[in-house]
């Protein structure tokens, strides 16, 4: 007695001290870029980082729509003048103004080192002579106003080339000088956040305080405000998750609960079963939690969720209870049983430890530590709290009679694994999911929205770049210069419609020595200047700020990326040219790319290992198809591990034919029922395999377990049918979830809890009980 | 398309002149008017009697250069809403204005490019005030520039003065001349002194 009580009371000092552990240690994250992968390759890990915080990501797509085009215009007008003041952006464009002052002055002081035009034959005589006749052409037109005040000190026309370069992409439509949409019913906005995207509380608060910032512009109803874009993505993300991981487990919760008690007629029973599981639940987290330092709320919904699971156990304890044996013995009697199933179990858990996916990963920690704890607890924990006169409802005799007819069914096993390879054969629907976008849980609305913004913006989605790496700033500049003229060929012959490229904007170190080099002395220019001069009508002395400016230029200090930061020049450069553990990369969106694979042939034509070809969306879907082909391989390596844990368990190699045979049936149908319901299986689906195979082992050992009689056999079945329940309705609730990743596992789990159940049922045999 | 704002007021300026020229000297002939010869007479006349081209002479003085530079060509109207100006001496040259879009083209440079007069407020909200005009009404004309008439019927001069900042700190006036419902000179002066005056060549285009 002594020791029951000793137990009890170190079981509840531990939760006790585990509690506190949990309110002051454990943290809890709700950031998604935590729970995305390093990434195998470099282009993968150079695609991660730009998700987790490169520009792309702190893309905010802003329309005003609703109202007449000159109130849009003006509210366009207000609304980027009050969310520069915010301090959230690194910049705000409407179409007003793409360059400001400071830009245009250090354009215009370093156009000798910065124009593309600039060589050794810029200043003779002849192209001196041609560009004072253009000078000449462009006073008599029009837009002489427009040109002359750089006329005397840039007679070559440096100055408007930058411009142009800089300027050279097509804009959205205008109106009195706002972008607007083609139909000018809404008016548009780019902005990009100092947070990163993927940090979904600054995001919440940014977007949070752009609403408020419209709503006070906006006296009447009319117009109203359209937000998209990664940070709004991540924000609607985590929004439904936490949303979704309440509702779901509340429901999960409540509906076990209830079916526990109309099942047992217990409350007695429903608050034991709460002990392993809560005990489970604790222990994962705090493991969790000393591992990665921190929890993802997603591990902490969907494992809870998951640990549901451990509720088997404490059922087995009570449908094996009769009125001759106390708890601990009828314990004692069903262990090794439980102990092989909860063995194996976790071995299929543990497996997802090794995926290199840190949201599986941290999953199969916390399933692995939190089934092992429910099970030690059941095992010497929960008897004790057994009161002595505890009898779960009396099992209606013949209930195993219905069942026993099962086993006279057993046929059709191999019918429906047959049927499913058919199916699977001959489905449309593919068997493999290779598209990473159907795993996002945004509404298809919403990706409409960004879809049409981003036309509208010609800002469009970036799916194709080029990489150039280096060691340092100066070889990815020099790099980038080579490459230049090669895309200037492909866009000439439309394989790609467009480049973005830093060299367009900063030449290397080199390149802009080369020009100063190139530049000619004074006297030099005077001299052919005053040849080329000769005949035309302009006014005498009118260069010399032409010639002082080219002095100047010859000694001039290089132009370096450091002299824009700040400035919008700048902020494109930074999207351009970055540094990344201690390499340099820049990266060059390509637009209207006609034909990928032509692309890709050409690229490495090329042969320059420092450059390389990138198509994100492939890119992304590999990364995704690896970890997938990964997790198969580790659930294959679980089942083979599992298959010899049994083996040596069970001491037989016969009698695993019974156990493990109708989970592969199982898995083989849940595969094809999957893909009838128009689904095709992604990682998250292969990962739920683990917890089929985890279930029907528990299902199939208990089936043939050898039961001293009647009654006995019927309680465990009636055990095993609650166990089952339990589960279908904890992951058919799960499959109801709108987050694609929950609705995979939630889906696969349910459907093969069933079929575990039915297959296992039908292929158990009696005659075998006695070696269990 | 995107240059900075002082540029492109300057060039919005330049446009603008141009409009008030081809718009002005694109009417022509004399007409019957009413009795009283006021603003709003004028603009009906020019209206009424517009020609569907014309020839021109134009001569551009700068601080930059020592002697005028001149150019001949052609002004064209197609309505509603097409004009032309075509540089064909001493080389070929077209801004062509159809609705809200301006294409300019030249030959010497190899250049053709376009850009929509909603990239520059300043100049569409005078284009607006000046098809207001074409119909008659001088409301829109009154509302953009202080505008001032001398002269008698058969010789009169029509001085425009911008109201907005953005036309005064690039255009000083654009002075029209002419007689009856003909334009005979235009002449446009920037604030920093330069100027260009057109000479309507009156039946070159026949």
């Amino acid at each position: 007695m002594s020791r029951r009580y000793s137990v009890a009371s170190f079981w509840v000092l531990v939760m006790i001290y585990g509690l506190w552990l949990v309110f002051t240690r454990v943290a809890v994250h709700s950031e998604l870029a935590d729970l995305l992968p390093e990434g195998t390759t470099s282009t993968q890990r150079l695609l991660l980082t730009q998700v987790r915080s490169g520009v792309a990501g702190r893309l905010m797509l802003l329309a005003i729509d609703g109202g007449g085009p000159d109130e849009l215009s003006d509210l366009s007008k207000q609304f980027s003048e009050r969310l520069r003041a915010s301090g959230h952006f690194t910049l705000i464009a409407n179409g007003a103004q793409a360059l400001d002052q400071g830009d245009r002055e250090i354009l215009f002081q370093s156009r000798y080192l910065l124009s593309p035009q600039i060589g050794p034959h810029s200043f003779s005589t002849d192209s001196l002579r041609q560009a004072l006749e253009q000078r000449l052409d462009d006073l008599r037109s029009p837009l002489a106003t427009l040109i002359k005040q750089t006329i005397p000190g840039d007679p070559t026309g440096e100055f408007m080339t930058l411009l142009s370069a800089w300027s050279g992409q097509e804009g959205p439509a205008k109106y009195r000088g706002v972008w607007v949409s083609r139909d000018r019913s809404k008016a548009l906005l780019l902005a990009e956040t100092k947070a990163a995207g993927f940090d979904a509380d600054a995001q919440a608060a940014i977007q949070q305080d752009v609403r408020q910032t419209f709503a006070s512009l906006v006296e009447h109803a009319a117009p109203r405000l359209l937000m998209s874009g990664p940070g709004v993505f991540a924000v609607e993300i985590k929004q439904t998750i936490e949303a979704e991981a309440w509702w779901l487990s509340t429901a999960a919760a409540t509906l076990v609960l209830l079916f526990l008690y109309l099942s047992y007629r217990s409350i007695t029973l429903v608050l034991l079963s709460l002990i392993p599981l809560s005990t489970g639940i604790m222990a994962g987290m705090l493991a969790v939690q000393g591992w990665s330092g921190f929890i993802h709320g997603i591990t902490l919904g969907f494992g809870i969720t998951l640990l549901g699971v451990v509720d088997d156990y404490p059922i087995h304890l009570f449908s094996h209870l009769t009125a001759r044996s106390s708890a601990s013995a009828v314990m004692d009697a069903i262990w090794p049983t439980m102990r092989v199933g909860v063995l194996t179990t976790t071995i299929g858990f543990a497996s997802l430890l090794l995926g290199g996916f840190p949201a599986l990963s941290q999953l199969g920690l916390f399933a692995t530590v939190g089934i092992l704890t429910a099970a030690v607890v059941t095992r010497w924990v929960l008897p004790i709290f057994v009161p002595n006169d505890f009898l779960p409802r009396q099992i209606r005799r013949g209930f195993s009679s219905s069942l026993e007819r099962l086993s006279g069914m057993k046929l059709l096993i191999p019918v429906a694994v047959l049927l499913a390879c058919g199916a699977l054969l001959w489905s449309h629907t593919p068997l493999w999911e290779t598209d990473v976008a159907s795993m996002s849980p945004v509404s298809d609305a919403k990706k409409q929205l960004d879809q049409q913004l981003r036309q509208e913006l010609s800002a469009p989605d970036v799916r194709d770049l080029l990489v150039i790496e280096g060691q340092t700033e100066e070889d990815v500049l020099q790099y980038g210069e080579v490459l230049m003229p090669k895309l200037e060929r492909l866009r000439a012959d439309n394989t790609i419609g467009g480049y973005d490229l830093i060299s367009t904007y900063l030449p290397s170190r080199r390149m802009q020595q080369e020009r100063q080099k190139s530049l000619p002395e004074r006297n030099v220019v005077k001299r052919d200047l005053e040849i080329a001069l000769r005949g035309l009508p302009f006014a005498p002395g009118l260069f010399t700020p032409f010639l002082d400016a080219i002095e100047t230029a010859r000694t001039q200090p290089v132009v370096e990326r450091k002299v824009f930061e700040g400035t919008a020049l700048g902020i494109r450069m930074a999207s351009l040219l970055f540094e990344q553990s201690q390499n340099w990369t820049a990266v060059v969106p390509l637009r209207g790319v006609a034909d990928r694979k032509r692309l890709g042939e050409i690229v490495t034509g090329w042969n320059m290992p420092t450059v390389a070809y990138v198509d994100l969306k492939e890119e992304s879907n590999r990364l995704m198809t690896s970890y997938r082909d990964r997790t198969f391989a580790i659930v294959m390596g679980g089942l083979l591990t599992i298959t010899l844990v049994l083996a040596i368990g069970l001491k037989s190699i016969r009698v695993l034919w019974p156990i493990l045979l109708p989970i592969m049936s199982a898995l083989v149908v849940v595969a094809a029922v999957v893909n009838l319901l128009g689904e095709s299986l992604s990682l998250f689906h292969i990962a739920t395999f683990l917890l089929v195979i985890g279930l029907g082992l528990d299902y199939a050992l208990f089936f043939n377990r050898p039961e001293g009689d009647e009654e006995a056999r019927a309680r465990t079945l009636y055990g095993l049918l609650v166990c089952s329940t339990t589960t279908i309705l904890v992951f058919g609730i799960l499959a109801s979830s709108t987050i694609p990743v929950l609705h995979a596992i939630g889906i696969t789990a349910a459907i093969g809890s069933f079929c575990c159940l039915v297959f296992a049922g039908m292929m158990a045999q009696k005659e075998l009980h006695a070696a269990v | 398309m995107t240059f900075g704002k002082p540029l492109s007021s300057r060039r919005n300026c330049a446009l603008i002149c141009l409009f008030v020229l081809l718009e002005c000297v694109v009417r022509a002939s004399v007409a019957a008017a009413g009795p009283e010869w006021t603003v709003e007479t004028l603009l009906a006349l020019l209206k009424d009697q517009r020609e569907p081209s014309v020839g021109f002479e134009e001569a551009t003085y700068s601080s930059l250069l020592t002697e005028p530079l001149k150019v001949r060509g052609m002004l064209r109207f197609t309505p509603p809403a097409t004009m032309e100006k075509s540089i064909t001496d001493p080389f070929h040259e077209r801004y062509l204005i159809e609705g809200d879009k301006v294409t300019f083209e030249s030959e010497r440079k190899h250049v053709r490019r376009t850009i929509s007069l909603e990239d520059y407020p300043a100049l569409r909200s005078f284009v607006e005030a000046f098809r207001a005009s074409l119909t008659g009404d001088a409301v829109q004309l009154h509302k953009v520039y202080e505008v001032t008439m001398n002269g008698t019927r058969g010789k009169w001069t029509l001085l425009l003065r911008p109201k907005e900042t953005t036309g005064k700190s690039v255009l000083d006036y654009i002075l029209l001349t002419g007689s009856e419902g003909r334009v005979a000179t235009i002449a446009i002066r920037s604030t920093d002194g330069d100027r260009s005056v057109m000479t309507l060549l009156r039946g070159a285009a026949r």
